[in-house]
């Protein structure tokens, strides 16, 4: 049952793929944790939220889910200044358990909200302009999956220019090195993290509209993107964008190659064997500057 | 004034043995009416889970999210023995609980040694019940079924609830004592100072990683021995077991109750089961999923406003207690 | 002493206030819980009998909420059809049935409680449920141990082969809907001369996927076609596109599936966008496909995909016409497999009641007496309203409970509605195979 260089090949293709999307996913995490030391363990939950609410939107006017991100992540960025506010700003200080405890709590709510409003039926969008396959030869290209990893990529490399060009940037990394020294020099501590807050969930936000347009919604969907997410940041240490992409780009190719190689239910198993290997050995990751 | 929190046998095993006591009027008292019963089972059942917890999360401060990998090790492996090979449980679940220590060590010696703590460590437990549901399935194919009804005590399996109810009593009572006897040990002291400031306590000279890894070897082997506890009240012997939600939901009882508080988790536990089974009984349906809204919002109002959770209540009522028994004793 | 800073101090008086209504409002809850369920006096069965009680538990809460509900909803109308146009059980003089439902929850922790606490408060004569078999097995020890006749809705092969005594199931069992599938398939080709040569038998790998597709290997096996792989996922699989890879490799004929629920409308969207040409999709275990939830979700996606179900709401019966239009008309939808069982397994407890008046005068609702009846109850369409809904048309139970007649329809999408093909298609629907 040895599979054909060709199905070996499709399958490396579909992990790059879902990798930049996941890197999408990861950079919001990476960030908050980055700059604030705070660990969003609800950050899969909001992909879940963003996906229901592309749903309704995508349904009700009838339109691809990737174009409802000019809803979501306006109404995602808001979101998660409030959240900020209300919630982990009086925490911040806080021993890290407790830190770590408000956030389960707050996917906690999220899942249960969602089984309640939406039972646990999936949810999936009528109208996608992208779902089909695209024949080449060797290969089969899903366009749909092919335009949300390359919208990733575009997305992750401009917040990189942002990070590194731009004086907002430089306020965020000077933040994230040092913070107090941040706010000797004058800035705002509090904005920036409101600032990096709101635009990790905002990411969100964006990430779910393009998961819609092929895959579907229901409540436990956090989940499985939560854990994924963090493998990747361990993998990726904090170093930087390129560190997570890359690690992005292997975690999803690990995936589908165990998926097709082996079977998908070990699929779902080996990422986190990966990840204990690479926490035990190498802490600041395959790419981080420890 | 008696002194309140000595450390002698007397304080360590008197309030398990309330609790017991007190626990075992309950069937009596509901005329062994078996939904009560069950009830008090389950509750019972649910607060020894959280107290062992309490070790590694209320005392040593790491938030372990693994609680269900190794309750389901232990448990499986003591009830594969008793359906494969008709051996007892009371051998079985003393395995189990090696078991699960071993497992605990393994993982435990390396994570420590690393110094991996925080949000690395819980994200590490959480990746072991998931490796352990899916490693399961692997190994056993898909187990999902109700383990054929053996009686007696051999097995500890019986028609009705009671026996069982007394045994988990006994365990509970066990737990209790251990917990607080770990409280008012050098264990315990030393697991306060790891908690409060690790880098302190490292230069103070504590061996912090053999510290933590000894909280840790403890909690897995409760955990492991309780296991078949577990399945056996719940008659399912199944790769469900290994739950993800499950063992987050039980470091939700240990924060809720009040981090290294023995009276606030087990009220915590009694209280969140009672909720639960409440809101079930009477809005069953109308509102999925409410209860785990309710206990994700507490734990948010935990957090941000009241990190002591119940524990500033129950500890002030307990000693409150304490002193009016002494009083009286004396 | 204890010290306290003065700040925590004016938090903690309001925050204690807080925790401290919380700790009384549990304990008034539980006294609640307590006083307003007081054990009925249990009653020696009377001469006369005003009213027959019928417990039903079923999950209304979490994942499968979707099913619970729709079984309750289905044992409503029953009972209400029983008591009102059949005027009650007539041998026990007019008697009504009256229901009872209880949330079975998630586990069976809640599944116990569940049905625990239903004895305890009502003690019913009869208890359905509980759909999945992890749950019902946690209320069939409760049942067994209380003798209290259950009639199961969950299909796993293992729930009548416990030695339980008390347990009954009308439905057909997994592995009986993974054999319709075959059969259907290899007839089907026989008589449209497609060549099946390639085999492929995906399941979700739960106990209940993995029963299924082993009934599909197994008759596969015996009719002669060698299945030539599996593939096994979880449910909660939230992208297809390595298996979509192999299939396109293995470049099968037919695909034997069994879905959960979300994982079937995924694969059927996974498999379009693919653009793979397989000739056949046969789903079966009864879920996912072919339910109104699944083709509104999937849309196009499962057009000619089929499934095996545990009832046939087109079965030109004159009892299954009649209740189905009353179930549209109450609740506005089509009723599915969930439903569909309620309705055969409760009248056939209504049936048995009404023989049990006249076998057993004098003790009918005993719990042996109605096993006895129920095991002696032989029935097709001529004799039997619960036959009548029954996908078979037949109803006799072996000693174990389990029907020796279990057997399912086949439905399929056809232009977005479900149709029923197989084993007697609707009137002017002919079955598509294979697919265009």
């Amino acid at each position: 049952m040895l599979p054909s260089p060709g199905l070996l090949f499709q399958s490396v293709l579909d992990g790059i793929f879902l990798g930049f999307l996941y890197s999408l996913i990861a950079l919001g995490l990476s960030l908050v944790f980055g700059v604030m030391g705070i660990i969003n363990f609800a950050h899969g939950d909001f992909i879940m939220l963003g996906s229901y609410l592309v749903w309704i939107l995508a349904n009700s006017l009838r339109s691809d889910p990737s174009l409802m991100s000019i809803a979501t992540v306006p109404l995602f960025f808001v979101m998660g200044a409030a959240i900020y506010t209300a919630i982990i700003r009086p925490v911040l200080g806080k021993e890290p358990l407790i830190q770590i405890a408000v956030t389960v709590g707050v996917g906690y709510v999220l899942q249960n909200l969602a089984l309640m409003m939406f039972r646990a039926e999936p949810r999936a969008v009528q109208t996608t302009y992208l779902n089909f396959y695209l024949n080449l030869g060797l290969v089969s290209v899903h366009v749909a999956k092919l335009i949300s990893a390359l919208l990733s990529l575009f997305i992750v490399l401009g917040v990189h220019y942002l990070l590194t060009k731009t004086w907002v940037g430089l306020a965020i990394r000077a933040t994230a090195y040092d913070r107090e020294v941040a706010s000797l020099m004058g800035i705002n501590v509090g904005k920036v993290f409101l600032l990096v807050f709101s635009l990790g969930i905002a990411l969100t936000g964006l990430a779910a509209s393009l998961w819609m347009t092929f895959g579907q919604a229901d409540p436990y969907i956090g989940s499985s993107f939560g854990l994924l997410t963090w493998v990747i940041i361990a993998l990726g240490g904090l170093g930087g964008v390129s560190g997570l992409l890359a690690s992005s780009v292997i975690v999803g190719v690990i995936q589908s190659l165990t998926m097709t190689l082996v079977s998908p239910t070990v699929s779902l198993a080996i990422p986190y064997v990966v990840f204990i290997i690479v926490l035990w050995f190498r802490p600041q990751g395959l790419f981080g500057k420890g | 004034m008696t002194q309140v929190n000595s450390r002698n046998i007397f304080s360590i095993v008197l309030p398990s043995l309330i609790v017991v006591l007190a626990g075992a009027t309950i069937p009596f008292l509901v005329g062994f009416n078996q939904y009560y019963v069950l009830l008090a089972l389950q509750s019972v059942i649910m607060a020894s889970i959280a107290l062992a917890w309490n070790i590694i999360g209320g005392y040593a401060g790491q938030l372990d999210l693994a609680s269900f990998a190794y309750i389901g090790l232990g448990g499986i492996l003591a009830t594969m023995l008793m359906i494969e090979h008709n051996i007892t449980p009371w051998l079985g679940m003393f395995l189990g609980a090696g078991v699960s220590a071993a497992l605990a060590f393994i993982i435990g010696f390396p994570l420590f040694r690393f110094g991996i703590k925080g949000v690395w460590y819980a994200l590490s437990t959480a990746a072991l019940v998931v490796i352990l549901h899916e490693a399961s399935i692997m190994i056993l194919g898909p187990f999902d079924y109700y383990i054929p009804f053996v009686e007696g005590w051999y097995y500890i399996r019986f028609r009705t609830w009671e026996n069982l109810y007394y045994f988990s009593l006994a365990v509970l009572a066990f737990i209790i004592s251990l917990n607080l006897y770990i409280s008012r040990s050098k264990l315990g002291y030393y697991l306060k100072a790891i908690r409060e400031d690790e880098v302190a306590a490292e230069a103070v000279g504590i061996n912090v990683r053999k510290y933590k890894l000894l909280a840790l070897v403890i909690y897995a082997s409760i955990l492991g021995f309780i296991g078949y506890l577990y399945i056996v009240s719940q008659r399912t012997f199944s790769y469900n077991t290994f739950s993800g939600p499950q063992s987050v939901y039980v470091a939700i009882i240990g924060i809720v109750g009040g981090l290294g508080s023995v009276s606030g988790v087990f009220s915590a536990a009694l209280i969140l089961k009672i909720v639960e089974e409440y809101l079930r009984g009477y809005l069953g349906g109308v509102l999925p999923g409410l209860h785990l809204l309710l206990f994700g919002t507490l734990l948010i109002v935990v957090g941000i406003l009241r990190p002591e959770g119940l524990s500033s209540l129950t500890d002030t009522l307990t000693r409150k207690i304490k002193v009016k028994v002494l009083r009286w004793y004396t | 002493m204890y010290v306290r800073k003065s700040l925590k101090r004016a938090i903690s008086k309001t925050m204690g206030i807080v925790i401290g209504l919380v700790i009384v409002i549990a304990i008034v809850a539980g006294a609640l819980i307590y006083m307003t369920t007081q054990a009925p006096p249990t009653t020696t069965t009377k001469p006369k009998i005003e009213k027959v009680k019928i417990g039903i538990i079923e999950p209304l809460t979490g994942r499968y909420a979707v099913f619970g509900q729709e079984a309750v909803d289905a044992a409503r109308l029953l009972v209400d059809i029983i008591n009102n146009e059949l005027g009650g059980v007539s041998s026990l003089g007019g008697a009504k049935l009256e229901l009872y439902v209880e949330d079975a929850g998630t586990s069976p922790d809640t599944a116990a409680l569940a049905a625990e606490r239903l004895i305890s408060n009502y003690r019913p004569h009869v208890i359905l449920g509980a759909y999945i078999s992890r749950l019902t097995a946690a209320v069939a020890e409760v049942t067994e141990r209380e003798k209290i006749p259950l009639v199961m809705d969950a299909l796993v092969d293992w729930l009548t082969e416990r030695g339980w005594n008390y347990v009954f199931r009308l439905a057909p069992r997994a592995s009986t809907h993974g054999k319709a599938a075959v059969d259907f398939v290899l007839e089907m080709a026989k008589k449209t001369n497609t060549t099946i040569r390639t085999v492929v038998v995906l399941h979700e790998d739960s106990i209940f996927g993995t029963t299924v597709a082993n009934g599909v290997r197994s008759q596969l096996i015996a009719k002669g076609v060698i299945p030539n792989e599996t593939i096994t996922y979880a449910y909660t699989i939230t992208d297809f596109g390595p298996i979509i890879s192999r299939i396109r490799e293995l470049n099968p004929d037919v695909i034997f599936s069994v879905p959960y629920f979300s994982d079937g409308i995924l694969f059927a969207k996974a498999l379009q966008a693919s653009g793979i040409k397989v000739k056949f999709i046969a789903g079966a275990g009864g879920c996912g496909y072919t339910d109104p939830d699944s083709i509104r979700e999937a849309g196009e996606a499962v057009e000619y995909f089929t499934n095996t179900y545990s009832y046939n709401p087109a079965r030109q019966t004159q009892w299954n016409k009649r209740i189905v239009q009353a179930f549209q008309q109450k609740y506005g939808k089509l009723p599915t497999e969930a439903a569909g069982i309620i309705f055969y397994s409760l009248m056939f407890v209504y049936e048995g009641l009404e023989k049990a008046g006249q076998m057993f005068p004098d003790d009918p609702l005993n719990p042996d007496n109605l096993r006895a009846v129920f095991l002696s109850m032989d029935l097709d369409d001529s004799n039997s309203i619960a036959a009548q809904l029954y996908p078979t048309g037949r109803v006799k139970l072996a000693a174990n409970g389990e029907n020796l007649y279990g057997g399912t329809a086949i439905l399929q999408v056809i232009g977005g509605q479900p149709r029923v093909i197989w084993p007697e298609a609707e009137e002017g629907v002919t079955p598509i195979f294979p697919r265009p």
